[in-house]
């Protein structure tokens, strides 16, 4: 540049008159300038309705959050630890109105379009009655792709007990992830307890659909809609194919629409105390229209309630569930595991499961200390319901649901017996 | 001058520069200058700044900084005699679906539950060049350039800024994720404005 122009610049520089010389910094970096400031935050959810598991310091500053009135700053800072925790390409929040007026809800936004690929253990337990469950998974997001396999070993949930696989493509039709395609492909093979066995070669409940499988194969379609955030409803089909039965040695198709509802939110009554509600109703139903072997439908409606401050925790679980036709046995109702009915075993109680499921729950948490008791029934239609009971005492860092490394340990004791034989559960995430 | 304790030479020869190249853009005749007081004032009725990905922002809850330069120009368009910048910081009630906009560098100035023209029109309001800076009898031109605030840059960063920030970030071209905003007025005379 000649020296000329760098005069000119010069004398540019020299003739501004400015009409402020002088912007204090430190008055305004106090104050949030987003007139936003003034509402209180009444809850805090993810925009695409991922169950994301936080670590205990994330869901704390959640917890303190919720409750207090905006601050961007603050905000900002918990987007920057969750981007970090789930490895996220970028995570942005925004604002939209509670249902109380002065009350803002906060939708976080968490961006995967760099992609993020993840391992993990999600679940592992152990049951002194029925013997270890876990799972190993791999996941990866790419854009609005997200992609699961997981490795499985499952003696809790069923009265089979299972290992195999889990494969699972999910899509996000829109960026704030309202309509979701998915497909799941599960391939499993069964074992029985030799209760299970017994039972099978004994004249049993005519509801049984079909005897025991060596093997199950499940090819799932299904799209998942956000109603009203947090109101979710998923739609589509299960192609379930039953190998390996012993009689005539073919296989069994239980091909099913399954629809589900459902309902979570989180939210707080205080700077220090949480609510969270996750309520559900999901609908099987196998039909010959689909060219299913198996003809049946499969209710199950569920609640679960928990109340937590700083101290203590109130948890309430409602389950209740009716089938009818003929379901195999992956669809029978079983109580006595390591989260229904603890304390009992589910193949003492009934070795085929049942059709009719009541269930209640209450757990009380005080620290880390918690004390819980069950009831329920499983029983077929047309039988009398046989009551059980339990009640237990552990340790466990948290309720799981929302919670990334809770753990329990405890001992249950069945309710009403004569001789009591205590179970011991230990885990994670279960 | 206070400015030249604040800039240092590069700063000051990239804001030449990039004056050079502002002035090569097209120019348009929306900006209408006004004399109020011993004060410039402009107003933009064809300019709307509250939109795009902005407004988005905006509308999800977010505080929006928007970056002002007012610039008046004499005898050519690169002789800049009189300048001024502010920052003001735009947000968007969710619940009363108005907007709030706060000046920074007096964040008790300002202006609330306004509409979207209304809240631009005050920003414009409030950034002004004192009419004795100007040589009575030159030709003049008036330029308005507007930029969004980077959507990453903390807010604690935005509502904590200086005036040497604001000259640096009007030296540097825009950058794809900022929306920006440039408009011109005629050429006019200090004698010729309607005095208010």
């Amino acid at each position: 540049m000649s020296s000329a122009l760098k005069l000119v610049a010069l004398s540019s520089l020299l003739a501004f008159s400015l009409a402020s010389q002088s912007l204090p910094p430190d008055a305004a970096e106090a104050a949030d300038l987003n007139v936003n400031s003034r509402y209180t935050i009444e809850s805090i959810n993810f925009v695409d309705q991922h169950e994301y598991k936080l670590s205990t310091s994330a869901l704390d500053e959640i917890r303190h959050l919720v409750g207090a009135k905006v601050s961007t700053e603050a905000l900002d800072r918990l987007a920057q630890r969750i981007r970090g925790e789930l490895r996220a390409h970028d995570v942005t929040f925004k604002l939209a109105r509670g249902l109380n007026p002065e009350s803002v809800r906060v939708l976080i936004q968490v961006d995967h379009a760099g992609g993020s690929f993840n391992a993990g253990v999600p679940n592992l337990s152990y049951n002194s009655a029925v013997g270890f469950t876990g799972t190993g998974e791999l996941s990866s997001t790419i854009g609005p792709n997200a992609f699961t396999f997981r490795m499985l070993r499952d003696s809790d949930t069923l009265i089979e007990r299972l290992s195999g696989v889990q494969a699972k493509y999910e899509r996000a039709l829109s960026a704030n992830g309202r309509i979701r395609l998915g497909f799941e492909f599960d391939g499993y093979e069964d074992q029985y307890a030799p209760s299970t066995l017994a039972a099978l070669d004994a004249p049993h409940s005519s509801s049984l659909g079909v005897g025991a499988y060596g093997s199950r194969l499940n090819y799932e379609p299904s799209a998942t809609f956000v109603l009203a955030a947090p109101l979710t409803l998923t739609v589509g089909l299960s192609f379930e194919q039953l190998n390996g039965l012993p009689m005539a040695a073919r296989s069994e198709s239980a091909h099913a629409v399954i629809n589900s509802l459902r309902y979570r939110q989180r939210w707080a009554t205080s700077g220090d105390s949480t609510q969270e509600l996750d309520a559900g109703y999901s609908l099987r139903a196998a039909t010959t229209v689909l060219a299913s072997d198996l003809a049946y439908t499969r209710h199950v409606a569920h609640l679960k309630y928990n109340y937590s401050s700083r101290t203590q925790s109130v948890e309430v679980k409602m389950i209740a569930g009716a089938i009818y036709g003929q379901a195999p046995l992956f669809e029978r109702f079983a109580l006595g595991d390591s989260t229904l009915l603890r304390g009992w075993n589910k193949y003492e109680l009934d070795p085929l499961g049942g059709n009719r499921l009541a269930y209640g729950s209450v757990t009380y948490g005080y620290h880390m200390m918690r004390v819980f008791y069950d009831t329920g029934s499983v029983w077929d239609q047309g039988k009398s319901p046989e009551v059980k009971e339990s009640a237990g005492i552990g340790v466990s860092s948290g309720l799981g649901v929302f919670e990334k490394g809770a753990f329990l340990v405890a001992l249950a004791f069945p309710l009403g017996q004569t001789h009591v034989t205590p179970v011991l559960i230990a885990g994670m995430n279960f | 001058m206070p400015i030249l304790n604040r800039v240092r030479k590069p700063a000051a020869l990239a804001l030449f520069l990039s004056l050079e190249l502002a002035g090569m853009t097209v120019p348009s005749t929306g900006l209408l200058p006004h004399h109020v007081a011993g004060e410039i004032h402009v107003t933009a009725p064809t300019l709307h700044f509250l939109t795009g990905k902005s407004l988005s922002r905006l509308h999800d809850g977010a505080a929006v900084p928007f970056d002002f330069q007012l610039i008046i120009a004499s005898g050519s368009k690169n002789n800049v005699v009189a300048r001024s910048l502010e920052r003001f910081m735009v947000s968007y009630d969710v619940w009363e679906e108005k907007f709030s906009v706060v000046r920074v560098r007096d964040f008790r100035r300002s202006g609330m539950r306004l509409s979207a023209s209304s809240a631009e029109s005050w920003c414009l309001d409030n950034i002004v060049v004192p009419a004795a800076a100007l040589p009575p009898g030159q030709q003049l031109w008036a330029r308005l350039e507007i930029r969004s605030a980077e959507s990453k840059e903390p807010l604690a960063a935005t509502s904590g800024i200086n005036l040497a920030t604001l000259i640096e970030i009007f030296s540097r071209p825009s950058r794809p994720e900022q929306d920006r905003w440039s408009i011109e007025s005629a050429a006019f005379q200090l004698a010729d404005l309607k005095q208010q």
